[in-house]
């Protein structure tokens, strides 16, 4: 197994490199004064700025070390919970994002065909009055509707979500249901909450169901789960591959994929035919307790071990094992949920096994389902009433996807009503740090709703995939480099200021967002003069000024009221529910339940997909530290199936799913059960404006086929299968 | 005990708790501003072991282990290489002639020789420093500071030691009773505890005799024997000489008879 970096593979990667090597030497020593003046950096320019990192959404803090006005180290700010004093290799290799030489530094209107990557640079002023020139002639034309607008998970997509709103188009398209809908929905439908906190220091006994938590690093929570388990606690993790969490893991099942919420169920018919639960706290706060041993009944561990693989035993005896644990067994929610059509079933099996160990007490729990609101507390421009939205989201939420949250959505149904035309066209799309061409399964079909488009905008930092298709690219500030809105963590709001000066002519996304708001007509929905004005108008409430904030890199945030008494659940019956009319009445199982999974024919494959811990999606390939640090990209396949096969390590493969193909080199390995292979996800870039990404690894996106769950509208990313064989 | 008072500096490196990140890499890499196509840090380890699905995964990150007896100073002919009294142990590009007698001394492949641009902008050798630019100014070296699960960890190497040996006795059933370092050749200020032998992480097998004290020994001796044997060389040639010269004389008198008798 070549599963490791040796020193031989650094020699190799020679000369391409060096050349565009930057760390450190491309900036003019600009600085900004108000860092002077605060006192964090000093004359020559030389100092620590404490901010936020954002090479993911786990939002560590960090401070920066600055050296004649450049950014030269970034390290943990300890003072901050997500981070603790760590960063992930992303979180360190930061400031390569910013001083990228592909970044955009002027505003980019395209020349050429879409996709031939011809762009001419042009002013703000430009730039600014043709979006907003085409936006207004679509808005006139067809109404707002006909604008899409996406963004995703980012500390400016409130005033991102205002411009939507007062430019009056119900199409918001967000990255979610590629991601933790199945989690969020069946959640909120349990716990009347998106999702539970975890408290490791009182978790004994962990279940995981995927959450590969070694490899898709939140920096703070994988530290505690790594801490528990130096204590001594045990890791059940279930996942068809052995990644970085399951050699950590005291047990890995290998189970087969899609069938999660079978092993679930058979734990939970073994913990309610034995009467193993928590009976004190089930009775009092689980909805449907009465009825669930009954409901359960048929998910015996035989019934499972036919359809998991896994034998009845094994799964009879972790149930057993959960329950004797009692509130400090935790079966953890997930992150990416979305993998099958059924795995919104998976969440809900999830979330009846925590109800069942009662972990969710006041004290000594290891989840907690008091999550403050967020926000609260902090001041905000003055906000008008936004118009009127009557049209139907084009995406089917609710009217197609009646349990879908509004702000989750059903992002890759939106491309089926674009190309049909049904129930409406569109005709423009407003992208922001976002890149559909390369997130959304089927990429064909993307570009095929992008054929459609009249008008394509996209605010990012560097040429990616969606930018490469557009009409105008809007150069934003990268994190390092520019103020977003306070982020309330805990006791604490946290402040992301620029580090150093922004380079070119990039501008933040409130700039851009305020600009394009005010030549929209919309100027009063835009009550800031600058991003400082901003901030200063969330702190008028705690009478902190901007300036201590800056210094310390957070304001103190009053304490928020613990409630005392019992426990609530914002939900109808306000208890725990397992069962759920509001599940029966829109049509589906009020029980957490089976649902049979589409199975690949012979021949086939399951295409997993799944995190590797240098990288965030598709968006940080570019980022040369990374690229130098990870592993190349290839395509696993099972030891036994490989020779089965005739494939050997190393060769090209030639990977078929109905929907594209893709090449990639082969991995073979011992760790991936025999009817899956696994690529390495965010690879295989179509822009030539990414020079260090373009070429390397295969597109999963080419690849997955859009299948999506009718219950939370999540993707299923898991559900694609593939033939394999010799490019 | 801030980092500015620690008097003998080390590593601890608990292999049960690396999850192969890569995050003491990119900020090894950062700190020391190191160019893209080198790396002072790796992975090391057999990765994935065993069978589907019996299966077990051991990774170690490797850099200089500042050896107490370090074997690359040993073998430095112009004294490049240094040690500290607190730890470290230092390359010095401006002394070094690149005769790459380091790398092939280093029993753990540390140093390395850059063959792009030594013969041309003259020697580098590059290998871990232990962040003197951090460590002075009271901060961990780079790629123990920003750990996310505690894997590496920085401090007094007695205080550490007392720790990795607490660590294995309160879980015998994790780790492998042994830590690496202590006493291989005469000790490392990189400690390393894990979970496989020692071997799969990429160690090597090593007495607890430093091996430049054998060489050294050895070495030390060179000139006294060469001095020796020389002279004994000499004996041998000047005695080999009068021999030779005697036996000429000889024969050519035992030529010049026969001659003589010819003539008779």
């Amino acid at each position: 197994m070549t599963n490791t970096i040796s020193r031989r593979d650094f020699l190799k990667l020679g000369g391409a490199a060096t050349a565009a090597l930057a760390v450190g030497q491309m900036l003019p020593p600009l600085v900004a004064q108000a860092a002077r003046e605060t006192g964090q950096i000093d004359e020559q320019g030389d100092g620590f700025i404490s901010s936020m990192c954002e090479m993911c959404v786990w939002r560590c803090g960090l401070i920066a070390k600055i050296k004649e006005g450049r950014v030269v180290k970034l390290d943990g700010n300890p003072e901050h919970p997500h981070s603790r004093g760590n960063l992930c290799p992303r979180g360190q290799s930061g400031l390569m994002n910013t001083y990228d030489p592909d970044r955009v530094l002027t505003p980019l209107i395209r020349v050429g065909q879409r996709g031939e990557g011809k762009f001419r640079k042009a002013s703000w002023d430009e730039a600014l009055d043709l979006v907003a020139g085409k936006m207004l002639e679509i808005k006139e034309k067809y109404g707002p509707e006909a604008m899409v607008f996406s963004s995703t998970h980012n500390l400016s997509q409130v005033q991102f979500e205002n411009l939507l709103y007062a430019y009056g188009s119900p199409n918001y398209g967000t990255q979610r249901s590629l991601c933790f809908n199945a989690m969020i929905t069946a959640f909120l439908l349990t716990y009347g909450i998106e999702e539970p906190a975890r408290n490791y220091e009182n978790a004994d006994y962990i279940l995981m169901v995927g959450r590969n938590m070694m490899e898709a690093i939140s920096t703070s929570e994988t530290a505690e789960l790594s801490h528990a388990l130096d204590r001594g606690a045990k890791l059940v993790y279930l996942d068809p591959r052995f990644t970085k969490t399951a050699a950590k893991a005291s047990e890995w099942i290998p189970i087969r994929p899609g069938t999660d919420s079978a092993f679930l169920l058979a734990m939970i018919n073994v913990i309610t035919q034995n009467e193993l639960a928590n009976c004190e706290f089930v009775k009092k706060y689980v909805q449907g307790c009465d009825d669930l041993a009954e409901a359960m009944q048929r998910y015996t561990p035989a019934w499972a071990e036919q359809i998991t693989g896994v034998p009845a035993a094994t799964i009879e005896r972790i149930a057993r094992e959960y329950a004797a644990a009692q509130h400090n067994a935790m079966a953890h929610p997930g992150w990416r949920t979305s993998n099958f059509i059924n795995s919104f079933q998976t969440e809900r099996a999830i979330a009846t096994l925590n109800a069942l160990s009662g972990n969710v007490l006041k004290v000594g729990g290891c989840l907690s389902t008091e999550v403050a609101a967020e926000g609260a507390g902090l001041g905000a421009p003055p906000q008008p009433a936004y118009p009127r939205i009557s049209a139907l989201r084009l995406d089917g939420t609710p009217w197609k996807y009646p349990l879908v949250p509004l702000k989750l959505g059903v992002f890759q149904e939106l491309r089926d009503a674009i190309v049909s035309g049904e129930p409406y066209q569109a005709h423009g799309w407003f992208i922001a740090r976002q890149n559909p061409v390369s997130s959304l399964p089927d990429r064909q079909k993307t570009l095929k709703a992008f054929e459609k488009m009249d008008f394509i905008v996209t605010i990012d930092i560097i040429m990616n995939d969606t930018a490469w298709f557009s009409d105008v690219i809007l150069p934003e500030a990268s994190y390092l480099e520019r103020y977003d809105p306070l982020l309330p963590v805990g006791d604490k709001a946290f402040l992301r200021q620029p580090v150093i000066e922004p380079q070119g002519e990039a501008k933040s996304a409130l700039w851009i967002y305020k600009q394009l708001g005010e030549r929209l007509g919309l100027g009063e929905y835009f009550q800031y003069t600058d991003e400082e004005d901003y901030i200063r108008q969330q702190l008028a409430p705690l009478g902190i000024s901007l300036e201590e904030v800056k210094e310390k890199g957070y304001a103190e945030m009053p304490e928020a009221e613990k409630s005392e008494g019992e426990l609530i659940f914002n939900t109808p019956s306000g208890k725990i529910e397992v069962y759920s009319e509001t599940l029966k009445n829109a049509g589906f199982s009020p029980w957490p339940t089976w649902e049979e999974p589409l199975m690949p024919a012979e021949g086939e494959f399951y295409l997993l997909t799944g995190k590797v811990a240098q990288h965030t999606q598709f968006g940080t390939q570019n980022n040369q530290l990374l690229h130098k640090y990870s592993d190349e990209p290839r395509l696993w396949m099972n030891a036994k199936t490989a020779a089965e096969k005739g494939l050997s390590d190393g060769e090209w493969v030639e990977i078929t799913s109905p929907v594209g193909t893709a090449h990639s080199l082969l991995l073979v390995t011992q760790a991936i059960r025999p009817d899956c292979v696994y690529l390495t996800p965010g690879y295989g870039h179509i822009s030539k404006g990414l020079t260090t990404a373009f070429g390397v690894g295969a597109s999963d996106s080419a690849l997955h086929v859009t299948y999506t769950d009718p219950i939370s509208g999540g993707q299923a990313l898991s559900q694609t299968f593939v033939t394999v064989k010799k490019a | 005990m801030t980092t500015d008072t620690i008097k003998h500096k080390a590593y601890l490196f608990d292999a049960t708790r690396c999850i192969d990140c890569r995050a003491c890499m990119v900020a090894c890499s950062v700190e020391n501003n190191i160019p893209m196509d080198k790396t002072r840090i790796w992975v090391a380890g057999i990765g994935v072991k065993g069978e589907y699905p019996n299966l077990e995964r051991a990774t170690m990150v490797a850099h200089c282990m500042h050896c107490e007896h370090p074997d690359c100073m040993s073998a430095c002919p112009v004294g490049a290489y240094s040690k500290a009294a607190d730890g470290p142990v230092s390359y010095n590009a401006d002394v070094c002639i690149g005769c790459r007698y380091c790398m092939n001394a280093c029993a753990f492949g540390v140093p390395h020789f850059d063959y792009d641009k030594g013969l041309v902008d003259g020697a580098f050798i590059d290998k871990c420093t232990m962040c003197p630019q951090r460590i002075y100014n009271g901060q961990e070296p780079a790629c123990v500071a920003t750990c996310p699960t505690d894997a590496l960890e920085y401090g007094e190497r007695e205080e550490l030691l007392k720790k990795a040996h607490e660590r294995i006795a309160a879980h015998t059933d994790r780790y492998i009773d042994h830590v690496y370092g202590e006493f291989e050749k005469g000790g490392t200020s990189y400690l390393i505890l894990s979970h496989v032998p020692f071997k799969e992480l990429g160690l090597p097998e090593m007495t607890e005799q430093p091996i430049n004290e054998t060489t050294e020994t050895i070495m030390e001796g060179t000139i006294p024997f060469a001095v020796g044997w020389a002279a004994v060389l000499t004996a041998v040639a000047g005695v080999s000489r009068v021999i030779n010269k005697k036996k000429e004389t000889a024969t050519a008198k035992k030529e010049a008879a026969p001659h003589t008798e010819a003539k008779q």
